[in-house]
């Protein structure tokens, strides 16, 4: 059904641009072109960046049969496939680990493969095969739901720069030397892990994010970090294996950090971060953070207090402050050490940088209020504090907003922002 | 069009195909890479007897979209909702003059345009039927019958394409009747550049499905098979098989040697689907999903086994059998020297 009154350009464009199209259709679009006409018929047998996920087949009712049909449709692209493969993004739930992967694998190895994302199946997890160790020009390596196991000649990935592993099934050292043998690694994510001790030595390192369970983290050799990402999980019997760690943990985990930027701090990290602190060392300065969020600070413990403080007071160039609080009202009514703010407080510190704090989940305790107290006294340059009070504070708010009024402001352009709950 | 200012504002002059300049503003025309690197480089477009030439694919309508294009952009200040919004409209043209604009933006190297407008044509081909795209893009619909039949080609679940699929399977039957008669080798042969060693790794993965090793007729093996020198045997059997078989297993030969270590290739032949794709192999043309019969394919069948089973042996005191029993074997005997070259003599 040829229209013949118009002209057939687009089969002109060159095959880069054609490629560059035909990357943006889901793979299956993009195959299909080839019965479009005799030029068309070879066009995508050359594309280079691959994602394959569970819409590329029609879906039945029954899974075997799904599974059946991706497989053979991967399969089969692969084996038509022409030229190198750069990308390859394999994400399913219908496929469970499977030598059909393996098959894919191996061949990918062979096809120069640079970034390779898998996810596979849920109930059974995948283990890789030790062709995934034979990729050496990966540059970007994304694991879910995975067992890694490499081969003891395996010395790692020389050219990789970005690793995320998310329930991955490895052995602590085997990631440590997996760490180690990267030494190109630029951004590092690790999720839900559990019980991990690590010991990281990345020396180009600049992203890290952290998920899980972790025993003990050592950041020993991370000179370039800029973004770090904790979010700690604990359950209460880890808590007190935590108390016979040694060390100070804020030293291992913060201690080699100069180049800092953002940090994020999630559940547990506060708690994690006072474990083993001493008031008095001589602490690093981070020269250049400028965003702390801390997520979940406990104001009734008191170390986690002071980590919180010895953070902002070691970021002298800090322009903003997100903390949330997890207190609970009732129970911190009485606090004790409330005079720590009059007299070991250090004092004679300013932010001079700081313009704006969020403080969430503010249930009242006298130590939040010390604290707010505390930033409004040292910060000239204030512009903005956004105070969120928590769900279940229902008659001291008015309270809090009477005694926030009170505290005396360094900073005269510093507007008190109190909002209300969205109902 | 440029409007002359008074104030110093300094133009670049561009020059199309179609021999028209024209001058634009400096900082719009650098904002295309390809002329920011003209201008850098080798000084030109300062005055409109020294023009920049664009490439071939800006026609002058073109060009006025893409300066719009830049001009837009290259604004400081715009949100990137604004700049999205901005793209959003600026895409909705026809077909035609999409087309145009990514062939002339690819050809200044202003990739985000390049982007945009591919990201615009995809959204037109997702989703359509052939015949729709056909018709948007007027592309000639030349494919033959048998290649739309082409069951490799359509990965789609149209229950069209299964009907298509039995009448095709039905259409090459017929065909490989015809070749039987006239002996032409058929016309379309695919071009499969693999070696011979990943395609028993394939096959060892487990898939033995004949069709996939249809079209593993690899135009290497062929030289190879006529360049093997001729044995003599005393053996009567079809000698074309013969010949294949044994250019087979020195190949294999070959592929073993260079990675020594590894048994897997002995146990790959052993799989049983190495058979079936041993059979598959035929000599004059290239499809070959049956043709052999039953006893031939038994006699490869033990020439394969007894071959894996040498393999697996060690190989000094293979070499040393080989050597002693001679000419009984049908195997060239091949010698290894210390860093794995080979050399081949007859016994």
């Amino acid at each position: 059904m040829a229209n013949s009154s118009g002209q057939d350009i687009v089969s002109d464009l060159p095959q880069s641009i054609i490629e560059i199209i035909l990357t943006k259709l889901p793979i299956r679009d993009a195959v299909r072109t080839s019965i479009l006409s005799s030029r068309w018929r070879y066009k995508w047998a050359t594309l280079t960046q691959l994602v394959f996920d569970d819409n590329c087949v029609s879906q039945f009712n029954d899974r075997t049969a799904t599974e059946n049909k991706l497989v053979k449709f991967i399969t089969r692209f692969l084996f038509l496939h022409e030229g190198p493969i750069h990308k390859f993004t394999l994400s399913t739930y219908y496929l469970q680990s499977s030598p059909d992967i393996d098959q894919w694998l191996l061949f990918l190895s062979r096809k120069g493969i640079k970034e390779l994302v898998l996810e596979v199946g849920e109930d059974e997890w995948f283990r890789a095969p030790s062709c995934l160790f034979a990729c050496l020009k990966l540059t970007s390596l994304e694991l879910l739901r995975c067992e890694l196991d490499p081969p003891p000649e395996f010395r790692g990935f020389s050219c990789l720069k970005y690793l995320n592993l998310q329930q991955v099934l490895v052995a602590p050292e085997v990631i440590e030397n997996l760490i180690s043998g990267c030494p190109l690694l630029e951004s590092l994510t690790l999720s839900y892990f559990d019980s991990l001790a690590l010991t990281v030595r990345a020396p180009n390192l600049k992203y890290l994010k952290l998920e899980g369970e972790f025993k003990d983290i050592c950041l020993e050799y991370t000179p370039l970090l800029v973004v770090i990402s904790v979010a700690m999980y604990m359950t209460d019997d880890k808590t007190e294996h935590f108390e016979q760690s040694s060390g100070c943990n804020f030293d291992k985990f913060l201690g080699g950090v100069p180049c800092l930027e953002k940090l994020t701090g999630q559940i547990y990290f506060t708690k994690y971060m006072s474990i083993g602190y001493e008031l008095g060392k001589v602490p690093l300065t981070y020269d250049h953070l400028k965003l702390i969020q801390l997520y979940q600070v406990s104001f009734e413990d008191m170390k986690e207090i002071l980590v919180v403080l010895r953070l902002i007071l070691s970021s002298p160039n800090l322009q903003e402050l997100q903390i949330s609080s997890s207190s609970n009202a009732i129970a911190a009514s009485e606090a004790s050490d409330l005079n720590f703010w009059e007299t070991d407080c250090p004092t004679g510190f300013t932010l001079k940088k700081l313009k704006t704090v969020k403080m969430s989940d503010l249930s009242g305790v006298p130590h939040e209020m010390e604290f707010l107290k505390f930033l409004l006294k040292n910060s000239p340059v204030l512009e903005v504090m956004s105070i969120l009070p928590g769900i279940y504070v229902s008659c001291g708010k008015l309270n809090v907003v009477i005694e926030l009024l009170r505290f005396r402001r360094a900073s005269a352009k510093a507007e008190i922002i109190f909002i209300r709950d969205q109902m | 069009m440029a409007i002359v200012r008074p104030e110093m504002k300094s133009y670049i002059w561009l020059q199309t195909t179609d021999g028209s300049i024209q001058q634009v503003e400096e900082e719009v025309a650098m904002f295309c890479p390809m002329i920011c690197r003209e201008v850098l480089q080798s000084g030109m477009g300062s005055s409109k007897n020294f023009a920049i030439k664009l490439p071939q694919r800006v026609n002058p309508a073109v060009l006025g979209l893409i300066l719009e294009y830049c001009r837009f952009h290259q604004l400081p200040g715009h949100s990137n909702k604004e700049l999205k919004t901005y793209d959003e409209k600026f895409i909705r043209l026809d077909t035609k003059s999409l087309c145009e604009l990514t062939s002339a933006a690819d050809s200044l190297q202003l990739r985000p345009l390049v982007d945009l407008t591919s990201r615009a044509l995809a959204r037109i081909i997702e989703g359509k039927t052939p015949e729709e795209i056909r018709e948007t893009f007027h592309l000639p619909d030349d494919l033959t019958e048998e290649e739309k039949l082409e069951p490799l080609r359509n990965m789609t679940d149209d229950p069209r394409i299964r009907l298509l699929n039995r009448l095709y399977a039905r259409k090459r039957k017929e065909l490989k009747e015809r070749e039987k008669v006239k002996n032409v080798e058929v016309a379309e042969e695919r071009m499969d550049k693999r070696s011979v060693d990943d395609l028993l790794s394939f096959i060892n993965g487990g898939d033995g499905d004949s069709k996939c090793v249809r079209t593993t007729k690899n135009k290497k093996k062929n030289r190879r098979r006529k360049d093997q020198p001729r044995n003599t045997t005393s053996n009567n059997e079809n000698e074309n098989r013969e010949k294949d078989v044994d250019s087979l297993k020195s190949e294999c030969h070959n592929g073993e040697i260079e990675d020594v270590s590894s048994s897997s290739r002995a146990s790959m032949l052993q799989d049983s689907s190495s058979a079936a794709f041993l059979s598959n192999l035929d000599f004059d043309d290239a499809d070959t999903d049956d043709g052999l019969d039953p006893a031939l394919k038994e006699e490869i069948d033990r020439e394969v086994e007894d071959f894996a089973r040498r393999l697996n042996s060690v190989w000094p005191e293979r070499l040393q059998e080989i050597l002693s029993l001679g000419q009984e074997r049908r195997l060239l005997p091949i010698s290894i020297h210390g860093n794995s070259s080979v050399a081949r003599y007859t016994a």
